[in-house]
Order: structure tokens, then sequence, then C-alpha cells
């Protein structure tokens, strides 16, 4: 199928950020089983957790180009968690990509997605790094386990989604979920 | 503009327009009419009957029956012979027909009919054993396409014709409808029963067809009505479309121009196979089996409609095999039939040539194609596969 020529089109024919951000860099994936098309988007990130340099590499449909043209461009210069945010959007994506966007979430999906895994994979690698006394937990956000702790306690929280309103913990990437799950567990007793 | 999707449709001829042209003006009789108006067009249609009957090789000219494109012959062609034959069910066709015959007969299956799918090999090609195991007492009808409206590949029609009628009682259709124009046909020295064209195919007019239905043999009818096409087909004849059919089988008939596409699909086909690391051919190799018009060609880790967009904004039309419709992203069932790896299924270009195309053309889009094809490989996730691909062709 031809996608009409609109504004995918057009950032299609003046693409950027193709190819791979400077080393070192954290990288992420995403494929689609509905419609094998494979995206991934490598990110530069620099000691005030500011993404200096995104690109990326795909195999997928002009939608889908588009799309990690526009949201790697978007996100240079922000920090990861104002990226995971502005990769969460979907509408917003979809609709800077003008009409032949808007049945095609999915492929914007696979966009966001490829974004996000890069953003997971430097929380990982900063939280596994972090020297601090008190464990780091959620990377985005820089919130801390006690603090976690301590919010559970106090407010008697029992769900990701009221540590998050509580204290902005997982609010960014999300790939602090499972750690808030465990404290959660831990603190009220399970 | 440079147009290289002929298999899709082709630009009417001037000589066809021309033919047509009174017949949209002051022509405008019925041809079922007695008045001589209505007779003047009668003979138009009867001219074209001949023409087309003539390009196709039919003994009798009132073989031919003009129809609205060529799906409706290939539905009426199977359709009409299973009405008329309610005790025989079975069905024997490829998995690589076009939409007009394989989804028929995907629906044919769900209401009850048995229908045995013929594979095909790595180049696109049947083996005829499978077909001859296939049949059977109560087979009905065995459809089978002349040429593959994908990648170009010729089945051998002849032999297939000679295998149903020595083991069967089956009807033998053909779906003709890439290939007429194309190649040669001679139907009357064949053991075809039926078989399917379309105008629009070969440099006449969208919206007429014809379906060649063996002397003696009957059909119920698809459309019923008036006493058109001696009560075959009912609907006023479309006469200038009909008369656009005619002339363009005249025209087709002068195959001179047949060498010069051949000749210049043939540089195309070369050309991109040798520079373009990762391209490969989708297809027979053996020209001798394929249409001389079509180029199937496969960009290894590359996503067609990317190419096809940006061959598009370079002013150049071709079509792709793979087809991203939001959820779902199909690619050609034919590629698939024919264990095509989807990496290369996804960036499948099919280049179709035609009478207008010039040698500068050709010359324009394989200057342009490489440095898309490398944009496109520059940012493919592939990189290993790629790198080895490339690196493989940098040492030959």
């Amino acid at each position: 199928m031809r996608v009409d020529a609109g504004l995918a089109a057009e950032q299609f024919s003046n693409l950027k950020n193709v190819g791979e951000a400077a080393t070192p860099n954290f990288t992420g994936r995403s494929a689609s089983f509905a419609c094998g098309a494979v995206a991934r988007v490598s990110l530069h990130i620099d000691d005030a957790q500011r993404i200096d340099d995104a690109k990326f590499k795909v195999a997928g449909c002009t939608v889908l180009v588009a799309a990690l043209s526009v949201l790697t461009e978007q996100v240079k210069n922000k920090t990861t968690a104002e990226a995971a945010v502005l990769a969460e959007d979907l509408e917003t994506i979809e609709s800077g990509l003008g009409p032949e966007a808007a049945d095609r979430g999915d492929c914007v999906l696979l966009a966001s997605e490829a974004l996000l895994e890069a953003i997971r994979a430097y929380s990982d690698s900063a939280r596994d790094q972090w020297d601090g006394d008190d464990a780091l937990i959620c990377t985005c956000f820089g919130v801390s386990e006690r603090t976690i702790e301590n919010e559970i306690q106090t407010k008697h929280l029992n769900s990701i989604a009221s540590v998050t309103r509580a204290c902005n913990a997982g609010a960014g990437c999300r790939s602090c979920y499972p750690l808030i799950e465990e404290i959660l567990e831990e603190v009220n007793g399970k | 503009m440079i147009y290289l999707d002929n298999n899709a449709t082709t630009r009417v001829a001037p000589e066809v327009f021309a033919a047509m042209r009174p017949f949209l003006t002051e022509a405008y009789g019925n041809p079922s009419s007695a008045h001589s108006l209505g007779q003047r067009m009668k003979a138009a249609v009867e001219r074209a009957r001949e023409q087309v009957a003539e390009l196709i090789g039919t003994a009798h000219a009132s073989e031919i029956v003009f129809t609205s494109c060529g799906s409706e012959s290939d539905n009426w062609a199977i359709g009409g012979f299973l009405e008329q034959n309610p005790t025989r069910r079975h069905i024997i066709t490829t998995r690589v027909e076009h939409e007009a015959v394989r989804n028929l007969c995907a629906h044919l299956e769900k209401i009850g009919c048995e229908v045995t799918w013929l594979g095909v090999n790595e180049n696109g090609e049947l083996n005829l054993d499978d077909l001859h195991q296939a049949l059977r007492r109560d087979t009905a009808i065995v459809s089978v396409m002349l040429a593959n409206n994908e990648t170009g590949v010729l089945f051998p029609i002849d032999e297939i014709g000679k295998i149903v009628r020595e083991n069967s009682d089956a009807v033998f259709h053909v779906d003709g409808v890439q290939a007429v124009g194309k190649i040669p046909i001679d139907l009357k020295n064949s053991e075809v029963d039926l078989f399917a064209l379309s105008g629009h195919k070969l440099h006449a007019p969208q919206g007429v067809g014809a379906l060649y239905i063996r002397e003696g043999l009957k059909l119920s009818p698809f459309i019923i009505g008036g006493g058109q096409e001696f009560g075959r087909r009912a609907g006023t004849s479309a006469v200038p479309n009909i008369v656009g059919l005619g002339a363009a089988c005249e025209l087709a008939k002068n195959v001179d121009g047949h060498d010069r596409i051949e000749h210049l699909r043939n540089k195309l086909e070369d050309e991109i196979l040798r520079t373009i690391p990762n391209a490969r051919l989708n297809g027979t190799p053996d020209r001798a089996r394929r249409l001389p018009n079509t180029a199937n060609i496969s960009f290894e880790y590359v996503e067609g409609e990317n190419i096809l967009v940006q061959l598009d904004e370079a002013g150049i039309c071709v079509s792709t095999g793979s087809a991203c419709h939001s959820t779902t992203h199909e690619s050609s069932p034919t590629l698939q039939a024919m264990n095509v790896p989807y990496t290369a299924a996804r960036g499948s270009i099919r280049f179709s040539l035609g009478r207008y195309n010039t040698e500068a053309e050709i010359d324009q889009t394989l200057k342009v194609l490489p440095e898309i094809i490398g944009k496109l490989v520059e940012m493919s996730p592939y990189d290993e596969e790629l790198k080895a691909l490339y690196a493989n062709r940098a040492q030959l």
C-alpha cells in the first residue's frame, strides 16, 4: 500500500538521525510479530542524564520510519525522564505525523517501544552502577529505595500507581516497576 | 513519469483510443437494436471479436465472449462450469494464482467444494507430477494461470492441458490475463477449454475483458438477463470498450515491440543484480520461462514500501509484494509459496515494462535505484547480514 504524500512522507524524504549514537551508547529494540518490522534506537546519555545523541535503524513501513525520525529528534537534549514521558504519549506523536499515521497506531507504538527500551537499558545500567548509600530505584526521577519505603509506610500505599503518584517513582521508563513491586510486598509484609 | 507498473494496468494506446472515439461520440447505438445505427454497433463488436480471436488463436471467433474484466471471466469460467455440473465438486488450482482465482477457490472451498492447491518450487515452477496425482474421476475443473502477475513465471499450459485431458474428464481453465499481448498464444492447438483475458493489461481501457469458451462447452450464465453475446452473457455490450479491446489485440499482434521490451527488461534486471549486492531475483532465472516484460527483484533486509515511496518521489512507478495494512503485514502469497525468506519478500519490487518505455527511462531508473537502496541499507537494523552480503560481493 502506498502512503499518500503527507507529513510522514515528508519526514521520510528528510530523514534525521539514521545510524548509531556515539559509544558508549544504550540500545533498545522492538519488533512486530504482526508485521515483521524491526526497529532499533541507540542513545548517548551525558552525566546529567541528558540525551545528547539519539539515532535509529529500521526495516519497516514509512510511518514507522517517520515516527523514529521525529521521535529521536524530539528527545535530544531531554532528560531520560522527559524522553520517557514523551515516548509514552502516542497520541501526540501520531498527530505530529499527519493524517496518514492516524490508523497506524501499531507502527507508532513500535517506534516508541524501541526508544523506551533504550532508556530502560540506560536506567538498568545506571541503577547497577549507582554507588550511593541508599539504593537507587527510579533512575528517571532519582527516587531511592528508602524514599519509596517511607512513602509506602506513612501513606499505606499498596499499588505501583499509588507509589508513582506519591513520589514520582515509576513515572518515566518504568524499568523499576518490578523493583517497586518487590518493595511493596516487603513493606506490606507479603 | 517513468511507468514501470504495466502488469498493474497499461496506458490506453493512441491507436486504441482513435478506434474507440467514434463509439463515444456519434456512434451511440445499442448493438441489440434492429436499426442501421444498432447494426453498425453490432458489426463493430463482431469485428472486435475476430480481432481478439485472432490474437489468441481460437478456431472460431464465436468462442469469444466479452465480459467486464478478467476477474469476471475467471469467476464465470469456474463458477459457471460448477453450476452446470452439480455432481462434480473437486477443483485443482495453484497457490500462486491471481486473487480472482485464488480467493474464488478459497470461497468455494468454504461452501463445500474440495480444492487441491498445487505448490511451486523456489523458482515459482509447478511440479507436473503433483498435478497428475491430484487428478480424480470427479475433478470438475483445473485452473492454472499462464503467466504469474508478480514474477512473470510462465506455466506450461500445453503440457498441463495434455495431462488434464489424458487423465481426467476435467475442463481446463487458464487465467491468461497477464500473458495476453506479451507472448504468442495459440488456443486452437492446445487443450485449453476456458481462457480469461483483460483489456487494460494490453493498452485497452479498464472495464472490458473476455472469456474464451471452447466450442461445445456449456457454462451456466454468470449474468442473467437479455440475450446479448448469443445468450451467454446478458447486459448491454460496452461497445466503445469492446472496440478498444479489439484494436488493442490488433496492435499486440505486431510483435516487433516485444523484443525491444525484453531487451530493456534484461538490461534493467542484469544491471540491478550486478550492481546491488542485496538484490535477488524472484522467479526462475530461465528467461524463456518468464514473461519478457517482468522483473521481480527483492532487496533483502530493506522495506519494499520504502523503496516504492522513494522511487515514486523520483518519478518512477513500480509495485511491491509487501503491503502494510496497519496491523497485518501481508507478504505476497506468491513469494510465500516460493519460500522466499520474509526478509527478502518484504523488500520485493516488481518492475513491469510496456511498449512505451524507453532506454533512457531504464537508464534513469538504474541511476537512481542504487542510491535509494544504499540509503535504506544504511538505515536497516540488519547490519550484520548486510555487511556479509556486501563483503561477499566486494570479493567477487
